[in-house]
Order: C-alpha cells, then sequence, then structure tokens
C-alpha cells in the first residue's frame, strides 16, 4: 500500500525549483490549472506538455518518478477516457463523421480525440501537483498557503493561522494513518488472515475491521499531539518567530512570470486558433 | 547440546524498504542466521538496527530482496511469486513490537480466536485454546469480554502475545515484548517461554533492548549492528565479546560487567564460562575464594553485590 504511494513526499535533489518560495510555485501551479482548463485542443496542449517537461527536468527528479506517480491513478484516468469517449460518442453520431461501429456503440475520430485530450489534461494535471509536493515539503506547502491567505484575511484575524495549523496537522497525520493501517494488516496477516489472500467479501470485512483500532489511533495521536504543542507553548494568536521565513526572490517572479506568459499564450492560442 | 534440525537459515540476505523508488531506504546487508529447533534464541541491537525488519522476513510479512530466507519447509528469495504462506504462517507465529497495533476486534476474546479460527480450527476449539492462553499469560479471564483497547498497556502487551500462543506456533517470535511490562511480569513472562521451550519443545526468537533480562534464560544470541548481524553466538561468546557491545548500541548487562569485575580480580575465574544466575555467580566467587586459601565471606555478599534484575 505504502510502497506504492509516492505522492505527497518530497525527494531532495538540491534543484534550483526545490528552493523557490513555495508560493511562488503554488501560483504557479494555479497557473498552470488555468492554462490546462483553458486550452482547447491539441496544439495548446503540445505547448503545455513542452513547457512542463522543460520545467520537471529542471527539478533533476527523473522523469520515471513522475510517471510512477501516474500509476495509482490510472483506473481513474482510464474510466474518465471511456467516460468521455462514449458521452463523446453520442454527440459525436449526430453530427455525422461516424469513423467505426462496434455493435451499438459508435465511435467518432472527434470522441477519441476529445477523450484522449482530457486524459492528457488529467495526466498533466497530476504530474504537476506531483512536481509541487516532490520539490516542497509539507511544513513549507502550508507556511506558503498561509501567506497567501494572510493578506486576504481581516486584521487580526487567527483565521489563516488556524488554517495552517489544520493543514499541517493534517498533511502529517495521513501517512501515519497509513502507516497504521499497514501495520494492522501485517499483523492480521501473521495471524493467518493476508489481505493477498483474500475473497473480496474477507476483505471487506477485514478493512472494515481497521476502523475502530486506525480511529482510536487517530485520536489518540491527535491529543497526544496536541498536548505537547501546548505543553512546547504554542498558542494561536500568539506571536512567533517562524524558523525559516519565507523570502521571495527575482527567481520566484521570474518563475511566477513565465507561467502568466504561458497562460496568455494559451489565451491567445485559444483565441486565435 | 546434541545437534538439531535447522528450522530458519537466512543466506545473505538483503532487506531494502520500497526498493526501487525513491523513498529506497536499506534495512538489513548480507544477514547470515541459522537457528535449531527449540532453542531460545535472544536478538539485541540498538533502535533501527534491522531487529522488526528480521522478524518480519522470518514469517514471509517481507520478502527479501537479495539472498534467501528458508523457514520449516519454505523458502522465500526476491521476486518470487507471493507463496501462500498461510500454511507458515500457522507454525510461525510473531508478536509485534506494538500491542495496540495488533489488537483490533471489538473483544479480547474474538482477538484471541482470530488467528486460530483463521487456522481452520473449530469455533469451540479456538474458544479453548483463547482461554488458555491467557491463562498462561496469567491475565483474568473476565478480560475475554473486554474491548482490546481499554486494556492497560501491560494487558494489552499480554493480550497480544495470548493471541500468538493461542494459534500454537512451532517458533515464537517477539519483537520486544517485555517493553510495557514491569519488571514481575517481565520474569514471569521470561520463564513462560522458557518453559515453552525446554518442556514442549518450541523454537523461540525473543527481540530485547535489555539483555540482562534474557541472560540467563537464551541459548544463542544474535546482534544486529546498522542492518548486519554482527553475531550469533552462545553466551559465553557474547560474554567474551562484552566490549565490543557498547560499539553495537547495546548496553552491557550487569551481569557481564559484574562478572567481568570479578575474573579480573580473581583470575582463577577466569577459565570458567560465565554463570547464568546469581546464584550461580556466588557459588562459584566462593568456590574460588575458599579454593585460594582464604575463607572469604560469605555467598551472600557476593550474591548481594551482583543482584540483578
Ligand atoms: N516501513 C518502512 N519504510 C521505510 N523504512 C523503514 C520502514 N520500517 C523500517 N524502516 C527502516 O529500516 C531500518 C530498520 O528498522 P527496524 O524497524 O527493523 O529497526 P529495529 O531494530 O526494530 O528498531 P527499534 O529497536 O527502534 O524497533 C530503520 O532504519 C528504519 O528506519
Ligand atoms: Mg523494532
Amino acid at each position: 500500500m505504502r510502497d506504492k504511494l509516492i505522492l505527497g513526499r518530497m525527494i531532495p535533489t538540491g534543484s534550483r525549483v526545490h528552493e523557490l518560495d513555495p508560493r511562488a510555485k503554488i501560483t504557479a501551479m494555479l497557473l498552470f490549472a488555468a492554462a490546462l482548463i483553458l486550452s482547447g485542443g491539441w496544439a495548446e496542449l503540445a505547448v503545455l506538455a513542452v513547457f512542463s517537461v522543460i520545467v520537471l527536468t529542471a527539478t533533476k527528479i527523473p522523469l520515471r518518478t513522475y510517471l510512477r506517480a501516474l500509476r495509482p491513478l490510472r483506473w481513474l484516468m482510464l474510466f474518465v477516457f471511456l467516460f468521455q469517449l462514449f458521452a463523446g460518442a453520442g454527440a459525436g453520431a449526430a453530427a455525422d463523421s461516424a469513423a467505426w461501429t462496434l455493435g451499438p456503440v459508435t465511435l467518432t475520430a472527434a470522441g477519441l480525440s476529445g477523450a484522449l485530450l482530457a486524459v492528457s489534461r488529467m495526466a498533466l494535471l497530476i504530474v504537476f501537483t506531483a512536481m509541487l509536493t516532490f520539490t516542497t515539503t509539507p511544513s513549507m506547502l502550508s507556511r506558503g498557503i498561509e501567506g497567501m491567505i494572510k493578506p486576504l484575511s481581516r486584521k487580526g484575524s487567527t483565521g489563516a493561522e488556524r488554517f495552517s495549523l489544520m493543514m499541517r496537522l493534517a498533511l502529517r497525520f495521513i501517512p501515519a494513518l497509513l502507516e497504521e493501517s499497514q501495520t494492522i494488516l501485517k499483523a492480521q496477516a501473521a495471524r493467518g488472515a493476508d489481505y493477498e489472500e483474500m475473497k473480496i467479501k474477507e476483505k471487506a470485512r477485514l478493512l472494515m475491521s481497521l476502523l475502530v483500532p486506525v480511529t482510536v489511533g487517530a485520536f489518540r495521536r491527535a491529543e497526544e499531539l496536541t498536548t505537547s504543542l501546548e505543553a512546547r507553548g504554542y498558542r494561536i494568536g500568539a506571536p512567533r518567530t517562524s524558523y525559516r521565513r519565507l523570502s521571495w526572490s527575482g527567481a520566484d517572479t521570474f518563475f511566477t512570470l513565465l507561467f502568466v506568459l504561458l497562460l496568455a499564450g494559451t489565451l491567445t492560442m485559444r483565441l486565435m486558433l | 547440546m546434541s545437534e538439531r534440525e535447522t528450522v530458519i537459515e537466512l543466506k545473505n540476505v538483503d532487506y531494502t524498504y520500497q526498493a526501487g523508488s525513491p523513498f529506497a531506504a536499506a534495512a538489513l546487508h548480507d544477514v547470515n542466521i541459522r537457528v535449531r529447533r527449540g532453542t531460545l534464541v535472544g536478538i539485541a541491537g540498538g533502535t533501527g538496527s534491522g531487529k522488526s525488519t528480521l522478524l518480519q522476513l522470518v514469517n514471509g510479512l517481507l520478502l527479501p530482496t537479495g539472498g534467501s530466507v528458508s523457514v520449516l519447509d519454505h523458502v522465500l528469495t526476491p521476486g518470487m511469486k507471493k507463496p501462500r504462506l498461510n500454511s507458515l504462517r500457522r507454525r510461525v507465529g510473531l508478536s509485534f513490537q506494538f500491542p495496540e497495533q495488533h489488537l483490533f476486534e471489538d473483544t479480547v476474546e474474538k482477538d484471541l480466536m482470530f488467528g486460530p479460527l483463521n487456522f481452520g480450527m473449530p469455533r469451540e476449539e479456538a474458544q479453548n485454546r483463547a482461554a488458555e492462553a491467557l491463562r498462561a499469560m496469567r491475565l483474568d479471564e473476565a478480560l475475554l469480554k473486554r474491548h482490546p483497547l481499554t486494556l492497560s498497556g501491560g494487558q494489552m502487551r499480554k493480550a497480544a502475545i495470548a493471541s500468538v500462543l493461542a494459534a500454537g506456533p512451532e517458533i515464537v517470535m517477539l519483537d520486544e515484548p517485555t517493553a510495557t511490562l514491569d519488571s514481575a511480569a517481565r520474569r514471569e513472562l521470561i520463564s513462560l517461554l522458557e518453559r515453552l521451550c525446554r518442556e514442549e519443545g518450541r523454537t523461540i526468537l525473543m527481540v530485547t533492548h535489555r539483555v540482562e533480562e534474557l541472560l540467563h534464560a537464551a541459548d544463542e544470541w544474535i546482534v544486529m549492528h546498522e542492518g548486519r548481524a554482527v553475531f550469533q553466538g552462545g553466551p559465553d561468546e557474547l560474554a567474551g565479546r562484552a566490549g565490543e557491545l557498547g560499539g553495537w548500541g547495546v548496553a552491557v548487562p550487569e551481569q557481564l560487567r559484574c562478572w567481568r569485575e570479578w575474573t579480573s580480580r580473581l583470575p582463577q575465574l577466569s577459565s570458567l564460562p560465565m554463570p547464568r544466575t546469581a546464584e550461580e555467580m556466588a557459588g562459584a566467587i566462593e568456590r574460588a575464594v575458599r579454593g585460594a586459601g582464604g575463607s572469604g565471606g560469605g555467598p551472600e555478599r557476593e550474591e548481594n553485590l551482583c543482584a540483578t534484575n
């Protein structure tokens, strides 16, 4: 389970992208997502793809690793593909250009192209999210978000800080909970209930049985953690020195601008073509 | 000791967690170990030295990424098609390091019956086994109906061990079973393990941070250090290499320190094997002192000096 889940953990390679301000990377990510959504066809997508390969190469993380991040989501992507294919086929059939017929289903070249486009967009978005989490630690990520929503919230409000603490705790808990479930599954396998050797009904029962211990474990951990945060003098709204201040540099401006240009470019292509 | 058949053999075993991913973490390197039937083996080593990983390789929870693991009639090798391992796990029990990750049912009884039922025992027998295992761990039968997560730390630990014993495995592996027990319960557990080993011929592997608690009972020791098995041998051999223990992240047990002090003062002792218990040690010292001509202090004094656990 854990072995296959690589999304959401930082891979230190010391590249320039790693050192960028998390706010720049989050903004870039948002701009990239906007460009993806606004892109209309293969030409725009090709530009976006080339662009992301350049950024991915700059992270010094092998491209293979990014492809691996797609793996856990392959069934979802297949589903999106088929869904688009058949949903698109219905619309396409009316507008002629039927390419080939397979029983009651008619596939069109337009439908196929649309479905491929949808999956490619999805893949690019996942890969880009992976880029963000591979190059930024969870705590930097949440600090970045905190820094971005702070100017938006009322003066003196602790909303941003609360949100950031919540994010940080959640990001810390999810892997811990996964690990805990895995250990319990292992303990069950040791007593003769190997998940991988089971029928689907038994599997379901086993997974249900995890619910109580994992939830209890989560509450216990949360309680311990809040106590230890308090014991170490943490109080929401209290003035505190961040041990790693965010600092915006020229590189960050450059990086963000690159993505602004990308979005503008995509828009122009969309309008011109 | 007569030559007994080998039940566990690790040959050049490597293990890497998440092998092949960017998060690969090597845990074991070139481990060679051999355990004979009916021996009580202590496994010591600093934190992160690979003790828990080693136990999980032995019952096939983890497959080696290099070398081979032979346990009873199974051979586990890297990249093999995952074999059906229930027949192996019925015979090789493992109690995990953290009991709260081991117990999951809504009553202690169900938890104790989980293993026996999975291994195909009829309900009634499983129930008897559960009660029996509970008694062996000296827990009150009233606990059978309780929710496992409402037990105290020590009770939970004992229940987890009972859940392994209930299935009656030939090889019993325990990962730091004494960690949350008080000293009386610790001694009791170890004498139970000794009984299982001496009287019923079971093979016992026990991981511990406190070498002294098991020194009198273990036939053999394995010391892990940074993923390597740096030592495997009997207690006397371990005593002989006491000087290296610190470097392996293992605290030198009190008895060994005491015996070393005595042998450096009474050189006539140094040819003797290290006595296993306080009484034997006092006796050996008494004989040495008397034999040397001095009338010496009574054995009580030495016994107090060397009082352990
Ligand atoms: N699930 C895992 N994923 C990645 N690395 C792991 C995992 N489990 C253990 N390790 C690593 O493998 C090494 C050996 O771990 P192991 O749990 O076997 O040590 P141990 O000797 O049992 O330690 P302790 O005395 O603290 O229980 C450690 O460096 C640990 O960080
Ligand atoms: Mg361990």
